[in-house]
C-alpha cells in the first residue's frame, strides 16, 4: 500500500507536468491552429537557459525562473510569424504544413542542445533548484520539493489559465476561435492578433513547465524534448485533440500510470506498457475518449 | 431620402472573386443614414459575399466602398466592427458551446466601456435573452438563437447593422417576430442592411431595395416599387 500510495504522489507531480505541456499544446492548436508537435522541445530548451543563467548568475533562483519564462515567450514568439507564413488558410487548423515546420523547430532545437550546450552531455541543475532531500518521510513514502512544487504550481497554473479562459475578454476571444474561426471573424475578432496571444501564453505555460521538469528530474538531455513530444501528443490525441478538460485527466492518469508500471514492475517499461495502454485506447475511440473538438 | 444627403454606405462597382469564380461583379448600392435596406436574391446571387465583402472578409478584385466617410476596401474586418459595422451571419451564428452572456460579451470585443449598460438594454430589448442568460446557445430556440445573434450585434454599439438571411430556417411565426424586431430597431434610429430570399415580408419592412442577380445589382427602388414590379412579383413574391 505504501508502494501504491508513494507512486500516486509521484505519479501526480509528473502528470500535472504533462496537463501543462498538452494544455499548453492544445492552446496553440486551438487558437494559432496549429500542430506544435515540438512545443515541449521549446520548454527544454528553456530548461537549458534556465541551467546557463543559474551557472552565470552563480544560483539567484529568481533571474533562472526569469529567463527560462522570459525564452520560452520569446521562441513562441519568434516562430509565430513563420507558423502563419507556411498556413495556407487561417480560418481551419493547418495540420500537414504546420506539423512539418514544428517538427523542423524541434530538430533544430535538438540539435544546438547537442552541440553548443555542456558538449551535448546531459546537464545536472543545482541543488537550490532540485534538492534531493524529503520534506516529507512517511515509511516508503518521501516526498520531494521538486514533486509538491510541480504540483502546487501545475494546480495554480491550469485554474488560472482556466480562469482567464473563462472570465476574461482575451479568454472568450480564445474560445470563439477555438469554436468556430470564421464565426469569431465575423463578429471581429483579429485571428492573427488573438493568435499571437496564444503564443504568448503558451510561451508562459513553456516557462513554468522548464523550471518545474527542472525541479523534478534535476537534470536534462538534448533528446528529452524529443521524448516528451511523444507523450504529449499522445496524450492530446488520446484525450481528443483540443479538448482541455480531457488533456488535464488523461495527462494526470498517464503520470500515474508510468509511475504505478516503475513502481511494480520496470521503470525500463514504463514508456512501453504507457504506450501500449494509449494503442489501445486509440483503437476503441479513434476520435479520442472525450472527443476531439477540432 | 433626400439626395444631397451623404450615404452611410456606399458601395461602388464591388467586384470579387473566388478563384474563378467571379461572385461579385460590379455591384453597387447605397445605404442612408436611418433606413432599412433590403438585398434581394436567390441562394447563390451573391447577397452574402456582398455583406461579407462589405464587412471586411474579403479582398476586393476592384471597386470602392465607402463606410462613415472613410474608404474601407481591403480594411480587416476587426477595424470595421470598431468603426460601426457588424454583420449577423447567415444561419444565426451564435457561439453553440458558449453561455448567452458571453456570446453577448464577444459582440462587446471592441466595445467594453459600457458593456453593462448595453448588456442592460439588450435584456430590455429581448427579456428571455435574460432569463437564458448563463444557458450555452446550443440550448436555445432558433427563434432565440437569431435574438442573440442581433443582441450580440447591438453590443458593439453600430452604426450600421447587416443582417444576412434573418429568415431562414426560422418557423413563419418567429419570422414575423425577427421583423417585428428589425422594424423596431430602425425606429429606435439604427440603420439596417438584410438580405432576403422572403422578398414578401422584407420589402414590407424595408424603405429600398436592391435585386441581386448572379453578382450584380439588376434592379432597384423603393420597397413600394419593387412590390409592384412585375419582375420582382414573379421571380421572388411567387405571385
Amino acid at each position: 500500500m505504501q508502494v501504491f500510495i508513494a507512486q500516486v504522489i509521484n505519479g501526480l507531480s509528473l502528470g500535472s507536468i504533462y496537463v501543462l505541456l498538452v494544455t499548453g499544446f492544445n492552446l496553440l492548436l486551438l487558437v494559432a491552429m496549429i500542430i506544435h508537435f515540438s512545443y515541449p522541445q521549446v520548454v527544454v530548451f528553456s530548461m537549458y537557459i534556465v541551467w546557463l543563467v543559474l551557472r552565470a548568475t552563480g544560483n539567484n533562483l529568481i533571474l533562472g525562473i526569469l529567463a527560462g519564462v522570459v525564452s520560452s515567450i520569446v521562441i513562441n514568439l519568434i516562430s509565430a510569424p513563420l507558423f502563419q507564413k507556411v498556413m495556407k488558410k487561417r480560418g481551419e487548423v493547418d495540420i500537414n504544413s504546420t506539423m512539418v515546420l514544428s517538427m523542423g523547430i524541434g530538430m533544430i532545437i535538438t540539435d544546438v542542445l547537442s552541440h553548443s550546450f555542456n558538449q551535448g552531455l546531459p546537464i545536472a541543475f543545482p541543488d537550490t533548484l532540485s534538492s534531493d532531500a524529503p520534506i516529507l518521510r512517511i515509511g516508503l513514502i518521501s516526498v520531494l520539493t521538486g514533486q509538491v512544487w510541480s504540483l502546487v504550481v501545475g494546480i495554480v497554473a491550469v485554474s488560472a489559465f482556466f480562469l482567464l479562459l473563462y472570465r476574461t475578454r482575451p479568454g472568450r476571444a480564445f474560445r470563439a476561435i477555438a469554436e468556430d474561426p470564421n464565426g469569431a471573424r465575423l463578429v471581429g475578432i483579429p485571428l492573427l492578433r488573438t493568435g499571437l496571444y496564444s503564443y504568448a501564453l503558451s510561451g508562459v505555460l513553456g516557462g513554468i513547465i522548464a523550471v518545474l521538469l527542472a525541479m523534478l528530474l534535476g537534470s536534462a538531455s538534448p533528446g528529452l524534448g524529443e521524448q516528451v513530444a511523444h507523450k504529449v501528443l499522445a496524450v492530446s490525441i488520446i484525450a481528443g485533440l483540443g479538448n482541455l478538460a480531457g488533456g488535464l485527466v488523461v495527462g494526470l492518469f498517464l503520470g500515474i500510470l508510468e509511475a504505478i508500471v516503475q513502481g511494480y514492475i520496470s521503470g525500463t517499461w514504463s514508456d512501453a506498457i504507457a504506450f501500449v495502454i494509449m494503442l489501445v485506447v486509440i483503437l476503441v475511440k479513434p476520435k479520442g475518449l472525450f472527443g476531439s473538438k477540432l | 431620402m433626400a439626395p444631397n444627403e451623404t450615404p452611410l454606405l456606399s458601395v461602388d462597382n464591388v467586384s470579387v472573386s473566388y478563384g474563378h469564380i467571379n461572385a461579385l461583379k460590379g455591384a453597387s448600392l447605397r445605404v442612408f443614414p436611418g433606413e432599412v435596406v433590403v438585398l434581394i436574391g436567390a441562394n447563390g446571387a451573391g447577397k452574402t459575399t456582398l455583406l461579407e465583402t462589405v464587412l471586411g472578409i474579403n479582398a476586393l478584385a476592384s471597386g470602392s466602398i465607402i463606410f462613415d466617410g472613410a474608404s474601407i476596401g481591403g480594411v480587416n474586418a476587426d477595424r470595421n466592427v470598431r468603426a460601426g459595422l457588424c454583420l449577423v451571419p447567415e444561419g444565426r451564428g451564435v457561439f453553440s458551446s458558449m453561455n448567452v452572456q458571453d456570446n453577448l460579451l464577444l459582440g462587446a470585443h471592441h466595445n467594453m466601456r459600457n458593456v453593462a449598460r448595453n448588456i442592460r438594454r439588450v435584456f430590455d430589448w429581448f427579456p428571455i435573452l435574460e432569463k437564458r442568460r448563463s444557458q450555452v446557445a446550443r440550448t436555445l430556440s432558433g427563434g432565440e438563437r437569431q435574438m442573440l445573434a442581433i443582441g450580440r450585434a447591438l453590443m458593439s454599439a453600430p452604426k450600421l447593422i447587416m443582417v444576412d438571411e434573418p429568415s431562414i430556417g426560422l418557423a413563419p411565426i418567429v419570422v414575423n417576430d425577427i421583423f417585428a424586431i428589425l422594424t423596431r430597431l430602425n425606429h429606435e434610429g439604427y440603420t439596417i442592411l438584410l438580405s432576403e430570399q422572403n422578398a414578401y415580408k422584407a420589402l414590407k419592412c424595408a424603405h429600398r431595395g436592391y435585386v441581386l442577380e448572379t453578382g450584380a445589382v439588376t434592379l432597384s427602388g423603393t420597397a413600394e416599387e419593387l412590390l409592384n414590379d412585375p419582375g420582382v412579383k414573379e421571380a421572388y413574391l411567387g405571385a
